[in-house]
């Protein structure tokens, strides 16, 4: 495993108790922009992030880079097709491409998003938001009981970002997850960006939405940059993380301890060593959030 | 308790044709639900004719905004993605084009689609070890009519009923396309080099009648002959035939060559 310096000073939590969350350090999407790059330039980062779909293809440049770069690094595996809160059957040739992957790949983890992307056949392509319902709890915890079950290992699911909640809710939205969580026997995939973003749309309070969340079952933190036009704001994942973000991640590391992160950019990409650069403040961040919590956390 | 189905169905129209998503359904936010609905529709169209920009980016410049708009938006309409990757949306694009004015006057355009589909094909195609000329030449030489050989699977023959390729080469090198030209039926022959980078050459001369024998109708080393045979004097055609065998070799076409087993040998 490639670990950057200052993540190999720190213990492992995982390590140190058995059952905790394991660490893998600081990573980066893998993005094709990048792939020559990570291979000439071994940058200083401890683990990729593929999105599973760009990879189940034959053959060609995307499987190349796949399999020289797992050569290097450790690598997760982020889905964007699972679909795990429609109303539709789940999609069983996905899961067995997806099975095939993760054997070729042997991913540290495997994640997925808490929305539904289509209905009726129809596939938007976009992670949509489910009302926070116990019918909708009840859905999606018998669906990711199946696919934990097809898979042969628990996964991760990751909140989304939003910007229409439902009338019928009965609970918040980290309720709602929590929930899922407790009853599936999931991980969570906590992207500090949603929280966000969600937060200043719905007007909920972002670190009260952390707060209520079991932290050991937060196995990854996603950082990204939003789009904010003041009286909402969008999550473009085109620029870079900003200040108000890092902030929030400060504070969530506080809390939970040390939590594998990684940067999502997918528009708008810069050269690598930029997002690498980017990296190093979510590792100084980090440290020194993790400096400042009580010793009795691990 | 509005059932998750009817919501998702309901909300899914919503995006899809602007059809009415009931605002009693919505809580209020600090976003209105008004607008909350329009993020979500608005990036469901712009996600959908940004992949069909990324597929077809010398089509789109071709077009023009106006028409690549018109077009975008009837194709969107017609077909919502019923596919995992959206790589696969635009799949049904070259027929579309084909059927639906004002494109279909104008055959250059879906056959650029088509052009375009292709060289994707060809780009994620599934991998194979390539063999060199040493391989035929293991062969004894009465063994020769029997050889069929096994081409790697990324290649392609794309045919069009004009100058479809001269055209995205134009586009793809920034210069102004020439003028469409229905009497060159070129066909070209395209796949994937063993550095993984897509190559397309046109087919020549005695080429295609080869083509259609080995990689068609997977017939073997006699049939390329008698192919050959029919455009050709005859004492040219074993030269022609090996030059035309030799050529794909060397260009990382042939992954196997192998004389089938008989059923007697087979026992």
């Amino acid at each position: 495993m490639v670990m950057g310096a200052e993540a190999k000073r720190r213990p492992a939590p995982g390590a140190a108790a058995p059952g905790a969350r394991p660490w893998h350090g600081y990573g980066l999407g893998l993005r094709t922009e990048h792939f020559q790059a990570v291979l000439e330039q071994r940058p200083a980062v401890d683990w990729f992030e593929i999105i599973s779909e760009n990879f189940m293809v034959a053959g060609g440049k995307p499987r190349y880079y796949l399999e020289s770069i797992r050569d290097l690094y450790p690598l997760a595996m982020h889905g964007v097709s699972l679909s795990i809160g429609s109303s539709d059957p789940l999609d069983r040739d996905y899961l067995r491409s997806l099975k095939q992957l993760a054997s070729e790949v042997d991913p540290i983890w495997i994640s997925d998003h808490l929305c539904w992307t289509g209905f009726g056949g129809i596939n938007s392509h976009d992670l949509l938001p489910l009302p926070y319902t116990e019918q909708a709890i009840a859905h999606v915890t018998s669906r990711i009981g199946e696919v934990q079950e097809f898979l042969g290992r628990e996964i991760l699911i990751e909140n989304v970002s939003s910007y229409v909640n439902f009338a019928d809710a009965e609970m918040d939205e980290a309720t709602f997850l929590g929930e899922i969580a407790r009853r599936s026997g999931c991980r969570i995939l906590l992207d500090v960006n949603n929280v966000y973003v969600s937060a200043r749309n719905h007007g909920f309070d972002a670190d009260t939405y952390i707060a209520s969340l079991a932290a050991e079952k937060i196995w990854q933190i996603h950082l990204a940059g939003h789009s904010d036009y003041g009286n909402y704001v969008i999550d473009t994942h085109d620029h870079p993380v900003r200040d108000e973000v890092w902030d929030l991640y400060a504070r969530t590391i506080e809390r939970l301890g040390a939590v594998t992160t990684m940067i999502e950019r997918d528009d708008n990409i810069p050269p690598l060593q930029e997002l690498v650069a980017e990296l190093g403040r979510a590792r100084a961040l980090g440290n020194a959030a993790l400096s400042r919590q009580p010793l009795a956390v691990a | 308790m509005i059932r998750l189905d009817s919501l998702q169905g309901r909300f899914l129209d919503h995006l899809r044709r602007r059809a009415d998503f009931p605002r009693a359904w919505c809580a209020q936010g600090t976003v209105d639900s008004d607008t909350g609905l329009a993020i979500y529709a608005n990036a469901y169209a712009a996600r959908l004719r940004e992949a069909l920009e990324a597929d077809h980016p010398c089509l789109s410049r071709y077009l023009g905004d106006d028409l690549w708009s018109r077009f975008c938006a009837g194709y969107i309409e017609e077909h919502p993605s019923r596919v995992r990757s959206l790589r696969g949306f635009g799949a049904q694009v070259p027929q579309w084009l084909a059927h639906n004015p004002p494109f279909a006057e104008h055959a250059e355009v879906a056959a650029l689609a088509d052009f375009e589909r292709v060289l994707m094909d060809v780009f994620d195609a599934a991998d194979a070890s390539r063999i060199d000329w040493s391989a035929m030449q293991a062969f004894a030489h009465p063994d020769w009519p029997y050889l069929q050989l096994t081409f790697h699977p990324s290649v392609r023959v794309f045919s069009a009923s004009c100058n479809a390729v001269e055209i995205w080469r134009a586009l793809k090198d920034e210069r102004d396309p020439p003028a469409v030209r229905k009497d060159v039926g070129l066909m070209h022959l395209l796949w994937r080099d063993a550095e993984r980078i897509t190559r397309f050459r046109p087919i020549e001369d005695g080429e295609w009648p080869a083509l259609q024998a080995c990689l068609l109708e997977g017939a073997d080393f006699s049939a390329l002959c008698e192919r050959i045979a029919l455009g050709h004097d005859k004492q040219q055609v074993p030269a022609l035939a090996v030059s035309i065998l030799r050529k794909w070799f060397d260009e990382g076409l042939i992954v196997d060559v192998g004389r089938p087993v008989s059923p007697t040998q087979a026992g």
